[in-house]
């Protein structure tokens, strides 16, 4: 029997996780993710290994994450925008190192300080690119308290499977926004890849993904985010290595970009296609109820970006992208279509309404009538 | 699984290690070594973990398994592991660089929080790895490349900020007392809580090259000569008798029962 | 099993800081170079090192300092084969 609760979405978030087997939270308070580590704080010394611990900043808080995923626990992490500038180098780290945990990212305000409680989308980028060097991230973003939950287990599922950490990049009004949300009595929980002790710790084979033992199963692993070889032995000074490592680790995640992408598709036929991500995916839901001329694609994975969805659209003249930033994800299209792309970013916290969409839409519509 | 020999501890493949001729980190090895074989500790429930340096290339050497992560954060990679795993002997090895300079605030908060690490900190005055700049260690006077006329602030006495902060075990050797280095590993790896062991150890490469001390032998006979034990050091200000500015002061900080986390089920 | 003090010589980096923690001075600084160009120590009249003569009677590892302090984890003991008395053949 599922049940139904009326939640918000970082207590969905959480509860998700804790279906999803997740044994181990450590994390550092910030506004406005701190209901995730509150809720952890409680539910996770009632389970067996289970482990909360509340860091001293985001930095150990992402650190401890990852120690505890190398005990085979399902470990997560929460923070909003500064903390997540702090986490860079660690997700980097796990990133090098393969290690399977999830960061939530409950998006607010910035650049800085900025607005501690309101909405942004402004994390989407550095989400990507934040980290130094070459690498490729998994990034879901959940557009109500429903999708908190359900992205939350295919977070932990996706980061087992492909070895690497996974991103679930929220924002402060879906995260602090209560709805109605089904949970199931169970879900479905995908391990990773087996491995026997005998096996190198980072050698693969097709998939480009090494099977995961976690310390204590006899393997000795050495894990460093040096340039290591498929033993996990240093050896930085090689050039071949270090293009074969980090080519194999983008490549992993980015070849199987059509495995990963879930997206929704409304109305593919129409000329005015808005492609929406994480909140403003809500108005433009209440748009497309009213005009039927507009279609959608609403994506519930950002990165990797499934750029060959863009082709499905036949009779596209434009795509509109309305988010809680100055246009980020709308360069993301740019590069990879050739028709016009309308940024529609927002700042300051309000998330577009349905009447300002369908003025940018109409403004386009007049632009074509003229020409 | 135990090990049948001592050798049995390293990873026969990546010996010889990088480490300079005479460079103290080899011998702090050795001494853990000799403290986990003695202990008899099993190979496989045992975790090194390590930031970036000099010192922290050494869980690489171990037949264990080992994390050696970003530069300062050992110790909250390792709190996630032996909350993990609370069973796990998990033994840090860090540097002075990275403890006290980038890792303090993870250092101090180790050690508040108490949690079941042991935590070995090769301390050589420098940053080795990256050619010998200053770090919070390094002696008031003394030349690094990024203190070219003398370092002139006041270094850190990692060993009393340990105290202060709340470690339940907390000891200061040299490379030079291998033994007493030794013991004390054995007594923080059987001491609940954090156990904090400070090593004062040679770097000829950058350290002894700039002050005088450019033969490993000077600088561990260094050691040996202004080496003054706690006791005797206590003693000294009871009798308002100055301690010289070179002097290392060794042993036993404390040894107590505050109460831990993480540690065995 | 008696045992004999030997140094790895493909570890050894010739820092010498076995010469000086050792009681006997059994470590002597090294003269001339081996195929790395390392000048080993070597070991003058290794049989007096507390270690070999002893740690059978005793039952446990002794001394060790040289051991210990090596920062290249070199010197070891070697198990060698018992001195048998019914291999010597003495000749009129």
């Amino acid at each position: 029997m599922s049940k139904l609760e009326f939640l918000q979405g970082n207590i969905a978030c959480a509860k998700g996780a804790i279906a999803a087997g997740c044994t181990f939270f450590g994390g550092y308070p910030i506004t406005p993710s701190t209901e995730v580590a509150e809720y952890m704080a409680e539910a996770l010394p009632k389970i067996e290994r289970g482990c909360f611990i509340q860091m001293e900043d985001e930095i150990a808080g992402i650190a401890s994450t990852i120690g505890a995923a190398w005990t085979g626990a399902r470990s997560m992490t929460a923070t909003s925008g500064p903390g997540f500038s702090l986490m860079m180098e660690n997700i980097g780290y796990a990133f090098m190192t393969e290690t399977p945990c999830v960061i939530v990212n409950v998006q607010r305000g910035g650049p800085s300080t900025g607005q501690p409680t309101m909405a942004a989308q402004g994390d989407m980028m550095q989400a990507r690119y934040g980290s130094h060097g070459d690498y490729a991230i998994i990034a879901l973003c959940p557009a109500t308290v429903q999708e908190c939950f359900e992205l939350t287990v295919k977070a932990f599922n996706l980061a087992d499977q492909f070895r690497c950490p996974v991103l679930v990049m929220t924002d402060e009004i879906i995260g602090h926004m209560r709805e109605r949300v089904i949970i199931p009595d169970s879900v479905e929980i995908i391990p990773p890849k087996p491995a026997k002790p005998t096996d190198l710790p980072f050698a693969t084979d097709e998939t480009e993904i090494p099977g995961f033992l976690p310390f204590g199963s006899g393997q000795r692993t050495h894990v460093t985010g040096l340039t290591h070889d498929e033993r996990g032995y240093p050896d930085s000074a090689d050039p071949q290595r270090h293009e074969t490592l980090v080519t194999r680790l983008v490549h992993k995640i980015e070849s199987k970009r059509h495995e990963i992408a879930d997206y929704e598709i409304v109305n593919p036929d129409a000329e005015i296609i808005f492609v929406c991500y994480g909140v403003p995916v809500r108005s433009v839901q209440q748009l497309a109820a009213q005009d039927k001329t507009i279609g959608y694609l609403k994506l519930r994975i950002v990165w990797p970006f499934p750029e060959e969805v863009l082709k499905q659209f036949k009779c596209v003249s434009t795509f509109i992208v309305p988010e809680m930033n100055l246009g980020m994800i709308s360069r993301e299209i740019e590069r990879h279509t050739t028709v016009p792309v309308v940024s529609a970013g927002k700042i300051g916290g309000d998330l577009h309404t349905a009447q300002e969409l369908q003025e940018i839409a109409n403004a386009y519509k007049a632009t074509r009538g003229r020409t | 699984m135990k090990a049948q020999v001592k050798e049995d501890w390293f990873r026969q493949d990546r010996l010889p290690h990088i480490f300079c001729v005479g460079c103290g980190n080899g011998t702090v090895i050795n001494c853990v070594v000799d403290a986990v074989y003695d202990l008899e500790l099993d190979i496989d429930k045992t975790v090194f973990i390590s930031g970036i340096g000099c010192s922290s290339r050494a869980p690489g050497y171990m037949a264990t398994d080992s994390l050696h992560t970003t530069h300062g954060r050992a110790l909250a990679f390792a709190t996630g592991v032996k909350l993990g795993r609370p069973e796990f002997d998990v033994i840090v090895f860090t540097g002075d660089g990275d403890l006290a300079a980038i890792g303090g605030n993870h250092f101090i908060h180790a050690c508040r929080r108490n949690i079941d690490l042991t935590v070995v900190c090769m301390n050589n005055q420098i940053y080795g790895m990256t050619g010998g700049q200053g770090s919070p260690c390094t002696p008031i006077g003394k030349l690094s490349t990024t203190t070219p006329y003398g370092a002139n602030e006041t270094p850190f006495d990692l060993c009393e900020l340990a105290v202060a902060a709340g470690a339940n075990y907390v000891a200061r050797w040299t490379s030079y007392h291998a033994k007493e280095l030794r013991n004390a590993v054995i007594k923080g790896i059987e001491t609940p809580g954090l156990s904090f062991i400070e090593v004062a150890c040679q770097c000829p490469t950058s350290f002894g090259n700039k002050n005088k001390l450019r033969q490993p032998i000077d600088h561990v006979n260094f050691f040996r000569k202004n080496a003054i034990f706690l006791q005797k050091a206590k003693k000294m200000e009871e009798e308002r008798k100055e301690i010289p500015a070179e002097a290392v002061i060794v042993g036993e900080y404390a040894r107590r029962s505050r109460p831990v986390i993480g540690g065995r089920i | 099993m008696m045992k004999q003090l030997t140094i790895n010589e493909t570890r050894c980096k010739g820092c010498n800081l076995c010469t000086m923690v050792c009681p006997y001075k059994i470590y002597q600084i090294g003269t001339t170079p081996n195929r790395r160009g390392i000048y080993v120590p070597v070991l003058h009249e290794s049989g007096r090192c507390t270690n070999c003569r002893l740690q059978e009677l005793y039952g446990r590892e002794l001394c060790g300092g040289c051991a210990l302090i090596c920062p290249d984890q070199a010197i070891s003991w070697i198990p060698v084969p018992q001195y048998k008395k019914s291999n010597i053949i003495i000749e009129y």
